[in-house]
Protein backbone atom coordinates (compact mmCIF):
# COMPACT_ATOMS: atom_id res chain seq x y z
CA UNK A 1 0.00 0.00 0.00
CA UNK A 2 1.70 3.80 -1.06
CA UNK A 3 -0.66 7.06 0.01
CA UNK A 4 -0.05 10.37 -0.47
CA UNK A 5 -2.21 13.24 1.47
CA UNK A 6 -3.38 16.60 -0.21
CA UNK A 7 -4.52 19.44 1.87
CA UNK A 8 -7.38 22.26 1.17
CA UNK A 9 -8.49 24.25 3.91
CA UNK A 10 -9.99 22.13 6.34
CA UNK A 11 -9.96 19.05 4.50
CA UNK A 12 -7.21 16.26 3.88
CA UNK A 13 -7.86 13.94 1.66
CA UNK A 14 -5.65 10.64 1.85
CA UNK A 15 -4.94 8.74 -1.48
CA UNK A 16 -4.99 5.28 -0.78
CA UNK A 17 -3.20 2.46 -3.37
CA UNK A 18 -2.35 -0.71 -3.58
CA UNK A 19 -4.27 -3.93 -1.42
CA UNK A 20 -4.92 -3.08 2.02
CA UNK A 21 -5.00 -5.73 4.64
CA UNK A 22 -3.97 -7.22 8.07
CA UNK A 23 -0.04 -6.39 7.09
CA UNK A 24 -0.50 -2.60 5.96
CA UNK A 25 -3.39 -1.61 8.44
CA UNK A 26 -0.78 0.05 10.99
CA UNK A 27 0.72 2.21 8.94
CA UNK A 28 -2.66 2.90 7.21
CA UNK A 29 -3.66 4.02 10.90
CA UNK A 30 -1.03 5.79 11.64
CA UNK A 31 -1.68 8.37 8.57
CA UNK A 32 -5.37 8.81 9.35
CA UNK A 33 -5.81 8.84 12.99
CA UNK A 34 -3.64 11.96 13.54
CA UNK A 35 -5.55 13.93 10.75
CA UNK A 36 -8.80 12.76 12.47
CA UNK A 37 -7.34 13.97 15.62
CA UNK A 38 -6.04 17.40 14.59
CA UNK A 39 -10.37 17.48 13.37
CA UNK A 40 -9.68 17.39 10.03
CA UNK A 41 -12.29 16.73 7.81
CA UNK A 42 -10.93 13.22 6.33
CA UNK A 43 -11.43 12.24 2.83
CA UNK A 44 -10.20 8.88 2.03
CA UNK A 45 -9.89 8.41 -1.53
CA UNK A 46 -10.30 4.63 -2.74
CA UNK A 47 -9.78 4.94 -6.22
CA UNK A 48 -6.95 3.10 -6.36
CA UNK A 49 -7.23 0.53 -3.49
CA UNK A 50 -7.65 -2.98 -5.92
CA UNK A 51 -8.38 -5.27 -2.59
CA UNK A 52 -9.55 -4.95 1.16
CA UNK A 53 -10.39 -7.33 3.79
CA UNK A 54 -12.06 -7.33 7.10
CA UNK A 55 -8.82 -5.60 8.46
CA UNK A 56 -8.88 -2.48 6.16
CA UNK A 57 -12.51 -2.61 6.80
CA UNK A 58 -12.11 -2.32 10.36
CA UNK A 59 -9.77 0.76 9.75
CA UNK A 60 -12.85 2.27 7.85
CA UNK A 61 -15.02 1.84 11.11
CA UNK A 62 -12.66 2.96 13.51
CA UNK A 63 -11.71 6.13 11.39
CA UNK A 64 -15.87 6.69 10.79
CA UNK A 65 -16.22 6.60 14.81
CA UNK A 66 -13.09 8.29 15.22
CA UNK A 67 -14.05 11.42 13.95
CA UNK A 68 -17.65 10.78 15.42
CA UNK A 69 -16.46 11.20 18.59
CA UNK A 70 -14.35 14.24 17.90
CA UNK A 71 -16.58 16.19 16.02
CA UNK A 72 -15.78 15.54 12.41
CA UNK A 73 -16.31 13.43 9.72
CA UNK A 74 -14.64 10.98 7.48
CA UNK A 75 -16.11 10.49 4.26
CA UNK A 76 -14.89 7.85 1.68
CA UNK A 77 -15.07 8.98 -2.28
CA UNK A 78 -14.14 7.01 -5.87
CA UNK A 79 -15.05 4.07 -4.03
CA UNK A 80 -13.06 0.99 -6.21
CA UNK A 81 -15.77 -1.44 -7.60
CA UNK A 82 -13.94 -4.45 -5.14
CA UNK A 83 -13.92 -2.31 -1.66
CA UNK A 84 -17.48 -1.46 -2.68
CA UNK A 85 -18.57 -4.76 -2.81
CA UNK A 86 -16.74 -5.57 0.77
CA UNK A 87 -17.74 -2.52 2.38
CA UNK A 88 -21.87 -4.08 1.21
CA UNK A 89 -20.97 -7.50 1.91
CA UNK A 90 -19.81 -5.99 5.60
CA UNK A 91 -23.54 -4.22 5.38
CA UNK A 92 -21.70 -0.96 5.81
CA UNK A 93 -22.87 1.69 2.93
CA UNK A 94 -25.86 2.98 5.51
CA UNK A 95 -22.82 3.49 8.09
CA UNK A 96 -20.07 4.95 6.89
CA UNK A 97 -20.08 8.39 4.57
CA UNK A 98 -19.81 7.09 1.13
CA UNK A 99 -19.76 9.62 -1.69
CA UNK B 1 -22.27 -22.19 -13.53
CA UNK B 2 -19.50 -22.77 -15.89
CA UNK B 3 -20.42 -26.03 -17.30
CA UNK B 4 -16.05 -26.72 -18.55
CA UNK B 5 -14.53 -27.18 -15.01
CA UNK B 6 -11.82 -29.15 -14.90
CA UNK B 7 -10.66 -31.20 -11.80
CA UNK B 8 -7.95 -29.28 -10.31
CA UNK B 9 -6.02 -29.92 -7.30
CA UNK B 10 -2.86 -27.39 -6.30
CA UNK B 11 -1.56 -26.49 -2.48
CA UNK B 12 1.10 -24.39 -1.15
CA UNK B 13 2.96 -23.24 2.48
CA UNK B 14 3.31 -19.97 3.47
CA UNK B 15 4.84 -18.63 6.52
CA UNK B 16 2.43 -17.96 8.89
CA UNK B 17 2.76 -13.91 9.10
CA UNK B 18 0.58 -11.09 8.36
CA UNK B 19 3.38 -10.26 5.46
CA UNK B 20 2.66 -13.77 3.57
CA UNK B 21 -0.89 -12.67 2.92
CA UNK B 22 0.16 -11.15 -0.67
CA UNK B 23 1.34 -14.65 -1.44
CA UNK B 24 -1.78 -16.47 -0.57
CA UNK B 25 -3.87 -14.49 -2.42
CA UNK B 26 -1.48 -14.62 -5.30
CA UNK B 27 -1.37 -18.06 -5.32
CA UNK B 28 -5.24 -18.75 -5.37
CA UNK B 29 -5.92 -15.97 -7.81
CA UNK B 30 -3.34 -18.06 -10.36
CA UNK B 31 -5.27 -21.21 -9.12
CA UNK B 32 -8.16 -19.31 -9.83
CA UNK B 33 -7.12 -18.06 -13.10
CA UNK B 34 -6.56 -21.78 -14.50
CA UNK B 35 -10.34 -22.40 -13.47
CA UNK B 36 -11.49 -19.67 -15.93
CA UNK B 37 -14.19 -18.51 -12.75
CA UNK B 38 -15.93 -15.23 -13.48
CA UNK B 39 -13.88 -12.32 -11.94
CA UNK B 40 -16.70 -11.51 -9.04
CA UNK B 41 -16.06 -15.21 -7.98
CA UNK B 42 -12.85 -15.37 -8.07
CA UNK B 43 -13.00 -12.09 -5.86
CA UNK B 44 -14.98 -13.51 -3.38
CA UNK B 45 -12.92 -16.41 -2.92
CA UNK B 46 -9.66 -14.98 -2.93
CA UNK B 47 -11.42 -13.02 -0.41
CA UNK B 48 -12.17 -16.35 1.77
CA UNK B 49 -9.33 -17.33 1.77
CA UNK B 50 -7.33 -14.83 2.70
CA UNK B 51 -10.06 -14.57 5.60
CA UNK B 52 -9.15 -17.80 6.63
CA UNK B 53 -5.37 -17.47 6.55
CA UNK B 54 -5.61 -14.01 8.30
CA UNK B 55 -7.10 -15.85 11.22
CA UNK B 56 -4.63 -18.34 11.31
CA UNK B 57 -2.02 -15.95 12.09
CA UNK B 58 -4.56 -13.79 14.53
CA UNK B 59 -5.75 -16.37 16.38
CA UNK B 60 -3.67 -19.56 15.82
CA UNK B 61 -0.64 -18.06 16.38
CA UNK B 62 -1.78 -15.21 18.81
CA UNK B 63 1.24 -13.79 21.09
CA UNK B 64 3.49 -16.01 19.00
CA UNK B 65 5.95 -13.57 17.19
CA UNK B 66 8.08 -14.51 14.53
CA UNK B 67 7.38 -18.16 14.07
CA UNK B 68 8.68 -20.16 11.55
CA UNK B 69 5.83 -22.39 11.06
CA UNK B 70 4.66 -23.23 7.76
CA UNK B 71 0.57 -23.02 6.89
CA UNK B 72 -0.69 -25.40 3.78
CA UNK B 73 -3.16 -24.37 1.42
CA UNK B 74 -5.15 -26.66 -0.81
CA UNK B 75 -7.16 -25.78 -3.29
CA UNK B 76 -8.88 -28.50 -5.21
CA UNK B 77 -11.75 -28.74 -7.21
CA UNK B 78 -13.82 -32.07 -8.12
CA UNK B 79 -17.31 -32.62 -9.99
CA UNK B 80 -17.72 -28.49 -9.34
CA UNK B 81 -17.25 -28.73 -5.95
CA UNK B 82 -14.52 -26.29 -4.56
CA UNK B 83 -12.82 -27.71 -1.19
CA UNK B 84 -10.06 -25.43 0.53
CA UNK B 85 -7.76 -26.80 2.90
CA UNK B 86 -6.08 -24.89 5.68
CA UNK B 87 -3.55 -26.57 8.18
CA UNK B 88 -1.60 -25.22 10.44
CA UNK B 89 0.42 -26.22 13.70
CA UNK B 90 -0.51 -23.81 15.93
CA UNK B 91 -2.92 -22.98 19.04
CA UNK B 92 -5.80 -25.71 18.76
CA UNK B 93 -9.19 -23.94 17.86
CA UNK B 94 -12.26 -24.57 19.89
CA UNK B 95 -14.91 -24.27 17.47
CA UNK B 96 -17.42 -22.92 20.02
CA UNK B 97 -14.79 -19.71 19.73
CA UNK B 98 -15.14 -19.05 16.13
CA UNK B 99 -18.69 -16.61 15.75
CA UNK B 100 -18.30 -13.40 14.25
CA UNK B 101 -19.87 -10.09 15.37
CA UNK B 102 -23.45 -9.41 15.45
CA UNK B 103 -23.41 -7.71 11.95
CA UNK B 104 -25.45 -4.32 13.18
CA UNK B 105 -23.05 -4.13 16.45
CA UNK B 106 -20.94 -1.39 14.08
CA UNK B 107 -17.38 -2.19 15.85
CA UNK B 108 -13.65 -3.10 14.28
CA UNK B 109 -12.94 -6.36 13.96
CA UNK B 110 -15.21 -9.81 13.90
CA UNK B 111 -15.70 -9.32 10.72
CA UNK B 112 -13.28 -12.36 8.59
CA UNK B 113 -15.31 -15.43 9.50
CA UNK B 114 -18.25 -13.61 8.90
CA UNK B 115 -17.35 -12.35 5.15
CA UNK B 116 -16.06 -16.44 4.69
CA UNK B 117 -19.48 -17.54 5.70
CA UNK B 118 -21.36 -15.11 3.18
CA UNK B 119 -19.15 -16.41 0.86
CA UNK B 120 -18.83 -20.05 1.14
CA UNK B 121 -21.35 -22.64 1.41
CA UNK B 122 -19.50 -24.67 4.41
CA UNK B 123 -17.10 -24.06 7.06
CA UNK B 124 -16.10 -26.98 8.58
CA UNK B 125 -13.32 -27.55 11.67
CA UNK B 126 -11.08 -30.65 11.63
CA UNK B 127 -8.54 -32.00 14.20
CA UNK B 128 -5.47 -31.95 12.41
CA UNK B 129 -3.94 -35.27 11.14
CA UNK B 130 -0.24 -34.92 12.40
CA UNK B 131 1.77 -32.83 12.18
CA UNK B 132 -1.04 -30.24 11.83
CA UNK B 133 -2.96 -29.14 14.76
CA UNK B 134 -5.79 -27.50 12.47
CA UNK B 135 -7.37 -28.59 9.41
CA UNK B 136 -10.13 -26.07 8.35
CA UNK B 137 -12.43 -27.04 5.04
CA UNK B 138 -14.18 -24.39 2.90
CA UNK B 139 -16.31 -25.43 0.19
CA UNK B 140 -18.31 -24.16 -2.30
CA UNK B 141 -20.52 -25.65 -5.06
CA UNK B 142 -19.62 -23.75 -8.09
Amino acid sequence: MTYKVTEEGNISTVHLDGEIDMDVTEKAKEVIMPLIEAKKEVHLNLKEVQYMDSSGISVLIESHQKANELGTKVTLKEISKSVLKVIMMAKLEQILNLD
Amino acid sequence: MNLALSNISEKKDFIVNSSSLKDVRSFSREVFEKLQLEQDLKDELVLAIAEAAQNIVKHAYKDIADTSDKMEITISLKNNELEIGFFDKGRAVDQNNVRHRKIDDVKPGGLGTFFIQQIMDAVVFKEGEKPWINHLVLTKKI
